[in-house]
């Protein structure tokens, strides 16, 4: 890229005039000295000689003021104007060419006003383009506003492209949380970028549970359909409303358990009805038919010794007058116990698999729930490492999680351990969760003390039994086989679609296997980032006075975004500092902020960090930043503010050379920027027009080839070469 | 003549298959908690033991524990015996040490012939 050619520097022209005008002059005089001495002319045409010899002078003294004022000064202001019109081109205050481009003046006054009315039939015609399309998004956005699902967009680098209202009300505390901002800085997951790596094309949605805080947020991701890799996220709290299923099912299984001990006595009494009755019917008929058989008597009647004779005698004799009907409803008892039986051992099978299926049951990685668990343990001495193979399952996350609590913190203060090892083990459709520590196993009658206790923390405060029941699960403990460790083992249902480890090594996408390693660095990335597309942040500081490398310090941080070519209204930081030192009156004048304004603002040192979490992936962009840069560079703050940065100052020399005047209050006036009433000099107010500016320079920068951020940051440094060259 | 231990709360049951049990030709003793099951078993150990999970007091799986917890009696044939039918209170009987685990209701000459096997298996 080459440097802007334009007409010389006005110091420059002024200078060279003056020097020539000077030695002509000069050069005049002593020709006229020297041929007055050879000739020594008298009277007139000693006048004549003098005039002469510096009519040569004059005349290119005059020469040049007359080039200045009828060329050079217009040629300026027509610079100026043509700037502007690029810049702002719906300003108002024309003026016509001077001079001798004063003959331009039709042709630029037709030019203009062609520009403007091409320009108001374009707009014309986009505005009327746009009313339609902006109708159609009103009604998709009161859609989504009205939604009660929190909905999230996220573009192909997880970048948040739209949320609704639910979202936003969801994440409104949240810091991750903003239009452009990564994914990941809302939800640091390693199972969602998993499952957003291996999200199916086709628009196919997977399941994920998500912690957020003190909730679980069931999410459904799916890939959106013929876009550039854009990423649909809704979500659902899952923490309300499970305990009613629960309270179902645990009836449900209370209820199953009576039906079978009744069952059991039922069947078991019919039995026994039956040997009975063939017993007692066989003694009968032996006793009725013949003396002779007393052998038989007794081998028959020891088998039945508990049977008292008061009650055989009443069976025998009513089986002696109606032994066809009793036998055969005995029989009947016993066939439909039986029957019973069957349609109970159904029924549990039955009531199992919804167990099993259960809806609030929601695939889980494992590392997420030690993690999570391992922060909501924050407070106390107690640490889980995870250990072996991380696995899928299925569980109702956040009652887990207080229930895993419970039980750790109890099992820490029972075996007397600070650590605990926890690992996944893989069994027949179940997952086994163990906590493992050094020591002994605990008993059964200790796990059936902490299995009635209660959870104050879930709704309705359900005990661990009934959550164990929920997940169709227990608790059990073993000695490992090394006769060092016990575990505390629980039961979860596996997730049949990765029943297998997840981490068996799968065919590889083949993005994979080509490139990561030459794909280009992030800083390569944003280098060539198109400068319309570059998330900025435009900040100034305000300061006690100028001598930051004595002892003036920062008392104002202000800043706001501009992202995707848009300067977003409310993303802004405005934060008083307190320098640590008195506000000079004579600062005071200009920013208007006094020792009082500044009382209990927080230092530098912790301001800076704020703004620097502030700052994000975004590029700085200050009016002069080397000022603002080390204002905040005073020691004492050692944040590294490392991304690369666009200065207006520089920029505006680069692309007008020729021009004077490259303060803010030039450039907001060349550019018809205003600020807003009572901004101008307040941190906040600097920025906004500093980022206003670059918008408004961007378009010159393009129409110029300045087309990335390298190209800008380029040109922005041969106009710091040549001011350095030049001081 | 093997003698088998039945603990279990429910009379009815224990009526049924205290009668069933001696017409198999075993010699049964009841119990009716954890407790007493545990004295029984202290007193005369059993050559059986059908433990039913849900009991008074003490649970069928802390008498379980505490009876494979005696050295003297981790061979003992043990048969579970439970209404819930749930198949993870089956893993953990197992797991626990139980030989076998039995839902109710059940078909008393499956459990006659499962209490043959074990006794079979534990004489041999």
């Amino acid at each position: 890229m080459s440097p802007p050619v334009g007409p010389p520097r006005r110091q420059h022209l002024i200078g060279a005039w003056l020097l020539l005008s000077g030695l002509s002059l000069f050069g005049g005089a002593f020709l006229a000295l020297w041929l007055e001495s050879r000739l020594a002319p008298a009277g007139a045409e000693r006048i004549a000689l003098w005039g002469g010899c510096l009519v040569g002078a004059g005349l290119l003294f005059l020469l040049g003021l007359l080039l200045e004022r009828r060329l050079f000064a217009p040629l300026r202001h027509l610079q100026v104007q043509i700037a502007r019109m690029v810049a702002s081109p719906d300003a108002r205050d024309d003026y016509r060419p001077e001079g001798w481009l004063s003959g331009l003046g039709p042709d630029l006054l037709r030019l203009r006003e062609h520009w403007r009315q091409d320009r108001s039939q374009l707009a014309g015609a986009h505005a009327a383009g746009a009313r339609g399309a902006a109708r159609i998004r009103q009604e998709l956005e009161a859609l989504l506003q009205v939604l009660d699902t929190p909905l999230l967009l996220c573009d192909r680098h997880r970048r948040l492209l739209l949320f609704n209202q639910a979202a936003e009300a969801l994440f409104s505390e949240h810091p991750g949380f903003g239009l452009g901002k990564r994914l990941e800085g809302l939800f640091d997951l390693a199972s969602l970028s998993e499952a957003l790596d291996r999200l199916p094309a086709d628009g196919t949605s997977r399941e994920l549970l998500v912690p957020l805080k003190d909730r679980w947020l069931h999410g459904c991701l799916r890939r959106v359909p013929n876009s550039d890799h854009e990423t649909l996220i809704t979500l659902t709290d899952s923490t309300a409303a499970w305990h009613c299923e629960m309270d179902t099912r645990v009836r449900l299984t209370e209820c199953l358990t009576a039906v079978r001990r009744h069952g059991a006595g039922l069947s078991s009494a019919a039995e026994a009805l039956g040997h009975l009755h063939s017993s007692t019917h066989a003694t009968n008929r032996a006793t009725n038919r013949a003396t002779g058989h007393k052998h038989d008597q007794e081998t028959q009647l020891p088998a039945a010794p508990s049977i008292p004779s008061h009650e055989a005698l009443p069976a025998a004799s009513l089986g002696s007058r109606e032994a066809p009907l009793s036998s055969r409803l005995a029989d009947i008892i016993d066939e439909e116990s039986q029957g019973l039986g069957q349609a109970i051992d159904q029924l549990g099978k039955s009531l199992e698999a919804l167990q099993r299926q259960g809806e609030r049951l929601a695939p889980l990685w494992s590392n997420d729930l030690w993690q999570a668990l391992n922060d909501h343990l924050a407070g106390s001495s107690l640490v889980l490492t995870p250990i072996g193979m991380p696995a899928w399952f299925k569980a109702d996350a956040p009652a887990l999680l207080v229930m895993l609590e419970a039980l750790t913190s109890r099992l820490g203060e029972l075996a007397e351990v600070r650590h605990l090892d926890a690992e996944v083990c893989l069994g027949n459709r179940r997952v086994y969760l163990d906590l493992i520590w050094l020591g002994t196993p605990m008993t059964q009658h200790q796990l059936a003390g902490w299995k009635a206790l209660r959870l104050d923390a879930l709704p309705l405060s359900p005990r661990i039994e009934d959550l164990l029941h929920q997940h169709d699960s227990d608790l059990w403990s073993l000695q490992d086989p090394d006769g060092r460790h016990a575990r505390l083992r629980c039961p979860l249902p596996a997730v049949e679609r990765v029943g297998a480890p997840l981490t068996r090594p799968s065919p590889r996408p083949e993005f994979h296997d080509f490139g990561i390693a030459d794909l280009p660095p992030p800083e390569a990335e944003l280098a060539a980032c198109p400068l319309a597309q570059l998330e900025v942040v435009a900040f100034d500081t305000e300061t006690t006075g100028l001598a930051l490398r004595q002892d003036d310090r920062v008392i104002s941080i202000g800043a706001c975004r501009i992202v995707n070519g848009r300067l977003l209204a409310d993303d802004t930081f405005d934060v008083r500092v307190d320098p640590g030192r008195p506000i000079p009156p004579a600062s005071t004048a200009i920013h208007g902020l006094t020792d009082s304004d500044v009382l209990g603002a927080p230092p530098l040192s912790q301001a800076l960090p704020r703004f620097r979490d502030y700052l994000g992936d975004a590029v700085i962009l200050a009016h002069n930043a080397a000022f603002d840069l080390l204002a905040l560079q005073s020691p004492g703050a050692e944040v590294a503010l490392n991304m690369p940065v666009l200065d207006t100052l520089l920029l505006s020399r680069a692309l007008d050379p020729s021009l004077d005047g490259h303060d803010l209050d030039s450039l907001a006036d060349r550019y018809a920027l205003s600020f807003a009433e009572g901004t101008r000099h307040t941190a906040l107010g600097d920025a906004r027009v500093t980022a206003e500016l670059w918008l408004a320079m961007r378009t010159r920068l393009e129409a110029r080839g300045v087309q990335t951020l390298a190209d800008a940051l380029a040109l922005q440094s041969s106009a710091f070469d040549h001011q350095d060259a030049s001081a | 003549m093997a003698k088998v231990l039945v603990v279990d709360d429910e009379p009815n049951i224990v009526l049924s298959l205290e009668f069933l049990m001696q017409q198999a030709g075993f010699e049964v003793v009841t119990a009716e908690d954890g407790e007493s099951a545990l004295t029984r078993v202290a007193e005369a150990p059993p050559d059986l033991v059908l433990l039913d999970i849900s009991l008074p007091g003490i649970s069928g799986f802390d008498v379980l524990e505490r009876l494979r917890a005696n050295p003297t009696l981790t061979r003992l044939p043990i048969i579970m015996l439970t209404a819930h039918g749930r198949e993870v209170e089956r893993e953990k009987g197992l797991a626990l040490g139980a030989d076998d685990y039995i839902t109710k209701p059940f078909s008393t000459q499956a459990l006659v012939d499962k209490v043959k096997t074990l006794l079979d298996e534990s004489a041999a």
